[in-house]
């Protein structure tokens, strides 16, 4: 019965690797080329599915349900809020790409890949055996109350501050201080 | 002078029938010389499947972007199919991580540049979770490296969209080449 269980994982692994890739770089691409930029936020969506998915055939359970809660739903949402506030009317992008970048934006891709690809290849990796942990859930709650746990505060304290910080840049100053408003002034003039 | 799906297509099939007769002699080369050669079956028929999606499309004269794309999973299939589990997946994660790098350099859309930086991050997660996977299985440090990752990614799109929106407020514009405000 391990064999069976075993010869099919090892099969069906692979397979399941490239549906996913498939799915994976046309919608990664779309996010970049889609000319409706807020189908390009829902794009976004898959492409973070996608990703859970692979999470889950790296035997990584919690964070592709964590991947689906803040990615797929909090962020893009966010995302897609965003759009809404800054492009109102969500009229078409005509011409999504910078011209003059595009070629050596290729470039620049292209190197990376190369570099990261080849120093990935040239590696010669410590396998650890196949001794997969029955319970990854358990070992990341471990680590994060005891070995990890100011990390874990500090990454409460950033998220706060991150809070208060978005909420201070975005909200609508109407009102702006006294001291700035002579500078308002004087900016609004030297604009027009 | 060729049109330009004539021009596409004559590319493609080109580029296929030289990555086809690399990859022919490294099997043969395998066999005799015994040089540890031994491709994956689902990447093999996920390359040819490929190919055969990207040379449709260039005979019918589809998008270039479409012929690109199918190209460049195409090769990416091929690049991989005969390495370690592990490598495979940082592979991927180095073709999401240059695709998002790509998007932020050309993007002209503020928040579609947010969007690329988020498929770099998760580029990364993919890494932290290939390591955990492969190096580190009893304890997944990875894993945890990714959900601190997960949770910068956060505190980034918060403050990045609401930067957005600031320039938004100044500019009536988040268009990234009307955008030079540090010379205010």
């Amino acid at each position: 019965m391990e064999n069976i269980i075993s010869f099919s994982q090892a099969t069906v692994e692979p397979i399941m690797f490239y549906a996913l890739v498939l799915l994976m770089v046309p919608l990664a691409f779309g996010v970049i080329f889609d000319r409706s930029i807020i189908r390009a936020g829902f794009i976004l969506i898959g492409v973070f599915g996608t990703i859970s998915g692979i999470f889950l055939l790296l035997q990584a359970q919690f964070l592709a349900m964590a991947q689906i809660m803040i990615y797929a739903v909090g962020i893009t949402l966010v995302v897609v809020i965003a759009l809404m506030l800054t492009n109102p009317t969500l009229d078409e992008d005509r011409a999504p790409t910078q011209a003059a970048n595009r070629l050596p934006g290729f470039l620049i891709a292209l190197l990376v890949f190369a570099t990261i690809f080849l120093a990935i290849r040239s590696e010669l990796w410590p396998m650890a055996p196949e001794l997969i942990q029955s319970d990854p859930t358990k070992a990341i709650g471990y680590f994060l109350l005891t070995f990890y746990s100011l990390p874990f505060e500090f990454s409460s304290i950033l998220l706060l501050a991150a809070l208060i910080g978005s909420v201070m840049l975005a909200k609508s100053d109407r009102a702006p201080m006294k001291t700035e408003k002579g500078n308002a002034k004087a900016l609004a003039k030297s604009t027009r | 002078m060729l049109s330009k799906p004539l021009a596409f297509s004559f590319a493609y099939i080109i580029c296929a029938i030289i990555v086809t007769t690399l990859y022919a002699i490294g099997v043969v080369g395998d066999t005799i010389m015994q040089a540890g050669f031994n491709p994956e079956m689902a990447g093999l028929f996920t390359a040819s499947a490929l190919f055969a999606l990207g040379a449709l499309a260039a005979i019918c004269g589809g998008h270039g972007k479409t012929i690109a794309v199918a190209g460049i999973a195409l090769a990416f299939c091929v690049l991989v199919a005969h390495e370690q589990p592990l490598v495979r997946y940082m592979t991927l994660s180095a073709l999401l991580f240059s695709i998002g790098m790509y998007g932020m350099v050309v993007s002209r859309n503020a928040v579609r540049m947010l969007m690329s930086i988020e498929l770099m991050l998760n580029a990364v997660n993919i890494n932290m979770v290939a390591l955990a996977r492969y190096i580190d299985p009893i304890a997944v440090r990875g894993q945890l490296f990714a959900i601190f990752i997960l949770t910068v990614a956060a505190a980034e799109a918060a403050v990045g969209l609401a930067i957005v929106l600031a320039i938004y407020r100044n500019n009536a514009s988040i268009d990234m080449e009307k955008f030079n405000t540090l010379k205010w």
